[in-house]
């Protein structure tokens, strides 16, 4: 199995002034490439330590990790070339213009010479900043900044890319075309990681999370796979609508074995169970003559599923 | 090795091209016009006065106001490159956007010291050219091709000297928190090592060893006179034992020793010996202990400020 992430027991420990900060603590993450990746968790809880970690920013206290399957100590400078950082918080040069900015980050990444102004002018177009490319950066509001920060990973043509925050201070205008943004590059291949503590203005994008939370992992996997995980240990909540004789349908339903609940709200029907009991329900229906309008289970959110685990990572803190 | 070259390529434009470099020069000429002037003032009186002998050729007449100017215009210089080399771009997230890319830590320290040498040389070449132009003109006197000699190693020393406050910069803005917090700690280091050390050096000296003149000299004796040169060669010893805790007194020595001049607190301190002219080749013997300080003073800072900055968590 090809990983673009993965980590062994990754620790960082910040001793500074006196104080001791286990920011990152025996992290074990397993991310496999052509993933959008969420790492979710609340402020402080660790996601830019670890991404430091990961592109070589800061040195691990313990463990281990490869990016790419290079190893985030000893072959960084490999990571830093195929993986396109938008770190945070970051700053351009204000003096220089958006082009000027690029260009030196393109000549960083030994970006040939002739092919320099082509590279810069294709991925600030893909950001749609080419119009203003002769513009100094101190004029730029947030969201021009933001999207010149995307530009700048681009420029190297990344396999991975890692984007801390990306939406922090963004305008529900400039968060939509992130998302769009987001959707091309992983159409185009790329693997993307999204760190944030801002779970709905990414979360919806990714295919695989993982949730931290004092830099502990609480849980990882495929959102699917979390899903449905949650509704076998939650049980499924199906919505019913139907038409006559309500009252008798509700009793009939309320007699299945796996049925804990059922009740009326409104012309709907909505029901707890800890297995998908819709066609049992549809049985039931037509042997009542009755017609169903909707039958279909609802799913927990992703909110829901971030909720669930970081609740109980609450609890487990206070037992 | 080549994406130091890009750094350095980078950090010397913005220098170059930036508000500071650009008010510094200018306060630099108009300074030097300023001095130009005291010069040419100094002549028109010392030629005026009957008996006094003018002092001989270029050097004689020019290098006093050459070495003054450049004792302020070095340091200034280095210290203005220097303050906000690290931790402005700390502060800006600019540090974090380049150490995302496929470098090392090194070629940006190693990139930024690079720059800041050849910005210092271009900024210190025009300024002596400058001067020493200034000056040949109002003094109608040309330096001969062994002075000129000498300016070029002046210039190459005093290049060495605003490296030295460069690279003192250099460690303030690695270990700093905030571009102010360097800046103010440079400035009033500066100000101690121009003004501060100079006064408490002659003072200790003064209160160390009070020189009674109680009588006329022409009535002493001849023991009587040895005590009182004994008095003043150890007065001076202890003056330039405390200076020599600054670079800018090593930096002096250097000057007088490579314009072959006497000026300030060298005056009278050596030997009968040395008074007389010296060459190149003596003075740079003579210079090469303040010269080693100086190398060695720049070098550590800079190795400390590396070394710190090769760790140093960013945030
Ligand atoms: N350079 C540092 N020195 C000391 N503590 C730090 C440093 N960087 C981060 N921390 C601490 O580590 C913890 C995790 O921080 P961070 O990785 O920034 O979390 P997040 O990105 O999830 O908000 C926080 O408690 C933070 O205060
Ligand atoms: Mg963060």
């Amino acid at each position: 199995m090809s990983y673009a992430i993965e980590t062994y027991n990754l620790t960082k420990i910040y001793k500074s002034e006196g104080k001791t900060v286990v920011a990152v603590d025996h992290l074990n993450l397993n991310v496999e490439k052509g993933l959008v990746f969420g790492l979710l968790g609340p402020n402080g809880a660790g996601k830019t330590t670890l991404i430091m970690m990961l592109t070589g920013l800061t040195l691990p206290t313990s463990g281990s990790g490869k990016v790419l399957g290079y190893d985030i100590v000893k072959e960084s400078l490999q990571i830093r070339k195929k993986v396109g950082l938008l770190p945070d918080p970051f700053g351009f040069y204000d003096h220089l213009t958006a082009e000027q900015n690029l260009e030196y980050i393109a000549a960083l990444n030994d970006v040939p010479k002739a092919e320099r102004k082509k590279r810069v002018e294709d991925v600030l177009t893909a950001v749609g900043l080419y119009e203003v490319k002769d513009r100094k950066v101190r004029g730029f509001s947030r969201g021009m900044k933001q999207r010149l920060g995307i530009a700048q990973a681009l420029i190297k043509d990344p396999e991975l890319l890692i984007f801390d925050e990306p939406t922090a201070g963004l305008d529900p205008e400039g968060a939509r075309a992130f998302r769009e943004q987001v959707g091309r590059l992983s159409k185009e291949g790329k693997t993307i990681m999204l760190s944030t503590h801002l779970l709905f203005e990414v979360g919806p994008l990714c295919n695989y999370i993982a949730v931290i939370n004092r830099g502990k992992l609480i849980v990882q996997g495929r959102v699917r796979e979390l899903i449905e995980k949650m509704m076998v240990e939650e049980g499924y909540r199906i919505r019913v609508k139907a038409t006559g004789d309500v009252q008798t349908l509700i009793a009939n339903i309320a007699q299945l074995n796996e049925v804990s609940e059922v009740k009326r709200e409104g012309d709907t029907i909505l029901i707890k169970a800890s297995r998908d009991v819709r066609s049992d329900v549809n049985k039931i229906a037509l042997s009542l003559g009755l017609e169903i309008s909707t039958l279909q289970v609802e799913e927990p959110t992703l909110e829901d599923l971030f909720m669930k685990y970081y609740r109980r990572d609450e609890v487990a803190e206070h037992a | 090795m080549p994406s130091m070259f890009t750094v350095a390529l980078k950090e010397f434009s913005d220098v170059v091209k930036g508000r500071r470099f650009i008010v510094l020069v200018i306060v630099f000429g108009l300074l030097l016009t300023v001095a130009i002037a005291s010069v040419y003032l100094t002549v028109m009186q010392s030629i005026n006065i009957p008996g006094i002998a003018m002092p001989r050729g270029f050097l004689g007449r020019a290098a006093y106001t050459l070495v003054t100017m450049m004792s302020y215009f070095a340091p200034i210089i280095g210290l203005a490159l220097g303050f906000d080399a690290m931790s402005g771009e700390k502060e800006k997230g600019t540090l974090k956007i380049v150490l995302a890319q496929p470098v090392y830590r090194d070629t940006v320290i190693n990139g930024k010291f690079l720059a800041a040498l050849l910005a210092t040389s271009l900024a210190i070449l025009v300024a002596s050219i400058a001067n020493i132009g200034g000056a040949a003109f109002v003094l109608g006197v040309t330096p001969t091709g062994e002075e000129v000699a000498r300016l070029v190693l002046f210039i190459a020393f005093s290049i060495l000297f605003a490296m030295t406050y460069y690279s003192i910069a250099v460690l303030l803005s690695t270990i700093s928190k905030r571009t102010t917090q360097s800046m103010i700690i440079g400035v009033v280091l500066w100000a101690i090592f121009t003004f501060v050390i100079p006064i408490i050096a002659s003072l200790v000296a003064f209160t160390a060893r009070p020189i009674r003149i109680g009588q006329n000299i022409q009535n002493m004796t001849r023991e009587e006179m040895q005590r009182l040169m004994e008095e003043m060669r150890s007065r001076i010893a202890i003056t330039e034992a405390i200076n020599s805790f600054t670079p800018n007194y090593h930096f002096s020595r250097i000057a007088q020793y490579i314009l072959n001049i006497y000026t300030g607190i060298a005056i009278g301190s050596r030997t009968s010996a040395e008074v007389r002219s010296i060459s190149i080749m003596e003075g740079l013997t003579s210079a090469w202990p303040n010269i080693l300080v100086l190398v060695l003073i720049t070098a550590i800072a800079f190795i400390a400020s590396y070394m710190i900055f090769m760790r140093q968590e960013i945030r």
